[in-house]
């Protein structure tokens, strides 16, 4: 497949954006593309995708290069659902897992670590062996040698347990702290795992994008956020010598509690939607880029116009990207009910405003 | 005297989420000739009230009241167990709840599940990946006084829209509420639902509110 897209230009914007350096052309466009996205753009259902790695490293491509995003990864390799379905896998418990033609596989909350039983007989899965694993990584790898934008791994300890103890581990919190721990600890062994065969197969990452779903108060208290999570990501950062970014997809976040506890290079949310928020976070921590801000699927992209967008990202432009270490994205993965016109948007209006230095009236 | 301490030890277990001592302490009640109203009013409901407040100061999180909502749960069907008076403790209406279709998500639609029982509605809970269809049939069925869709990724919002629109469709007329952190008041107003909620807390809140204001059953 030919590129239509200067890879090359692209991983510079976002690469420089994220360490700061001066020498950025304009705002980068960072999209959260999923699963139901790329079977939007090219009509293949998940399954079909997931089969073969050529074939889901082009679908990939050709959905970001369609929408002229600046990013690139492979959607489901992170510690959600995939890694749910590998635990499935390992532990013969299949049934858990929800299968859809259009959009990414779901884990039935709970299944697979109904009791303490299942949680001390746990398999820790081998991504090696997992199929869906193996091949989303060679679909990274592919897409390392096609564009050459390095594939930035993402990894997660609240996101995996979520999914394997479901409601039972807000409940373990307060009845059974030392089982809950135990859990964590193998899901830390089983994303050391992912890393290890991610080293082989995809290569050195440049960044790790921590799903840290934890660190939202409607979730749980930030000191619980730091025991069941963030000491694991503290363990994460001595073993694997890259800097972290981390992902909260929140409507309470704890980021300007958790950058004192742990140092992360850039931080993306989906809430609070108020620009105030990122703006004192930003005169707060000018050395950590910002992901994202405060453009919402759920609000003008799904129901306003493309004006509306436009006027959304000239906002958050104007108040977070001089000085740098601001990427333009919407808040969370576009669903189906976005039109395209609204996410095109997106980089049109970065084309007209989002150019360094930035000079907007 | 010793009728007041029973019900304030109650309470305290239901705030801390001791189902054990809940259920010690309802027997207790009752053994000392409590009214069931007056266990359920004057300390489970207490203790219900004292943990969302305690949430909304930030001093309890999530775990704090899915614990307190067993308890409540615990207590209050031991409550009607034991008399076998379930006039005494009537219900405040019938309510359906689930996630949407192609959604599996249910944390906080179980939390709004565990303190509505508690506070004394009928829930019947359909589970996660509910097609509309199910929705419409269970709604004709029971006719409740009030439907949730719960749903936490970007992606049940259209499926939340469908399935307003069939209910709608077929005049159900109960009122309608979306829960899910991504929701807006705009993504509300799209799907057509009365109210939305962000949380398993505030979507309690709002729907006592909205059958308030509607009148209730």
């Amino acid at each position: 497949m030919n590129l239509v897209k200067d890879w090359a230009a692209s991983v510079n914007r976002i690469f420089r954006t994220i360490s700061g350096s001066k020498r950025v052309d304009k705002v980068p466009f960072l999209a959260f593309a999923g699963e139901q996205m790329i079977c939007r753009v090219t009509g293949k259902t998940v399954k079909e995708l997931y089969s073969s790695p050529k074939m889901y490293a082009n679908a990939i491509i050709s959905t970001f290069e369609f929408l002229n995003a600046d990013s690139i990864n492979v959607p489901n390799a992170y510690a959600g659902p995939s890694e749910a379905l590998a635990f499935a896998e390992a532990n013969n418990k299949l049934d858990a897992i929800k299968w859809f033609d259009y959009q990414p596989l779901m884990c039935k909350q709970g299944d697979i670590c109904k009791n303490e039983e299942d949680i001390d007989n746990l398999e820790i899965p081998d991504h090696g062996k997992n199929n869906l694993w193996k091949n989303s990584l060679t679909t990274a790898k592919l897409i390392n040698e096609k564009t050459k934008f390095p594939q930035v791994i993402s990894l997660s300890i609240w996101s995996v347990v979520h999914e394997l103890r479901g409601i039972e581990a807000y409940k373990d919190m307060r009845r059974n702290p030392d089982l809950l721990l135990k859990l964590c600890e193998k899901v830390y062994e089983s994303q050391m795992d992912l890393y290890e065969n991610w080293l082989e197969i995809v290569g050195m990452p440049p960044n790790v994008f921590i799903a840290g779903y934890s660190f939202n108060r409607h979730m749980m208290s930030f000191q619980d956020a730091m025991r069941y999570e963030g000491q694991f990501i503290k363990r994460m950062m001595d073993k694997i010598k890259v800097p972290f970014m981390l992902h909260n997809c929140g409507t309470a976040p704890y980021f300007t509690e958790v950058v004192k506890e742990i140092d992360f290079i850039a931080v993306n949310g989906s809430h609070p939607l108020d620009i105030e928020y990122w703006i004192n976070f930003k005169k707060n921590h000018p050395k950590i880029a910002i992901i994202g801000a405060n453009i919402d699927v759920s609000r003008e992209m799904l129901t306003g116009t493309p004006a509306d967008v436009e006027e959304k990202v000239k906002e958050n432009i104007i108040n977070l990207a001089p000085g740098g270490r601001y990427i333009c994205c919407p808040v969370c993965s576009l669903p189906w009910g976005v039109s395209m016109p609204n996410i095109l948007a997106i980089p049109n209006a970065i084309e007209k405003y989002g150019h360094y230095p930035i000079n907007i009236d | 005297m010793k009728e007041k301490e029973s019900l304030e030890k109650l309470k305290g277990a239901i705030l801390v989420g001791d189902t054990n001592k809940a259920i010690e302490l309802v027997k207790e009640s009752i053994k000392m000739g409590i009214q069931a109203k007056e266990i359920l009013n004057g300390a489970i409901l207490k203790g219900a009230e004292e943990a969302g407040k305690l949430y909304e100061e930030d001093e309890y999180f999530l775990p704090d009241l899915l614990m307190t909502g067993d308890a409540i749960n615990a207590a209050t069907e031991l409550l009607k167990k034991s008399l076998n008076k379930k006039s005494e403790i009537e219900s405040k209406g019938t309510i359906l709840i689930g996630t949407v279709e192609g959604d599996v998500h249910d944390i906080g639609k179980c939390l709004v599940v565990s303190l509505l029982q508690g506070q004394g509605f009928n829930v019947v809970d359909l589970g996660s990946d509910v097609p509309p269809q199910v929705f419409l049939e269970k709604a004709k069925e029971i006719n409740p006084i009030l439907i949730g869709l719960s749903g936490l990724m970007t992606m049940s919002i259209s499926k939340m829209v469908e399935t307003v629109q069939l209910l709608k469709s077929e005049n159900i007329t109960s009122r309608i509420i979306i829960g899910g952190g991504i929701l807006s008041r705009e993504s509300c107003e799209m799907v057509g639902a009365d109210d939305y909620a962000k949380d398993g807390w505030e979507g309690v809140k709002k729907i006592n509110n909205l059958l308030l204001n509607s009148g209730g059953e």
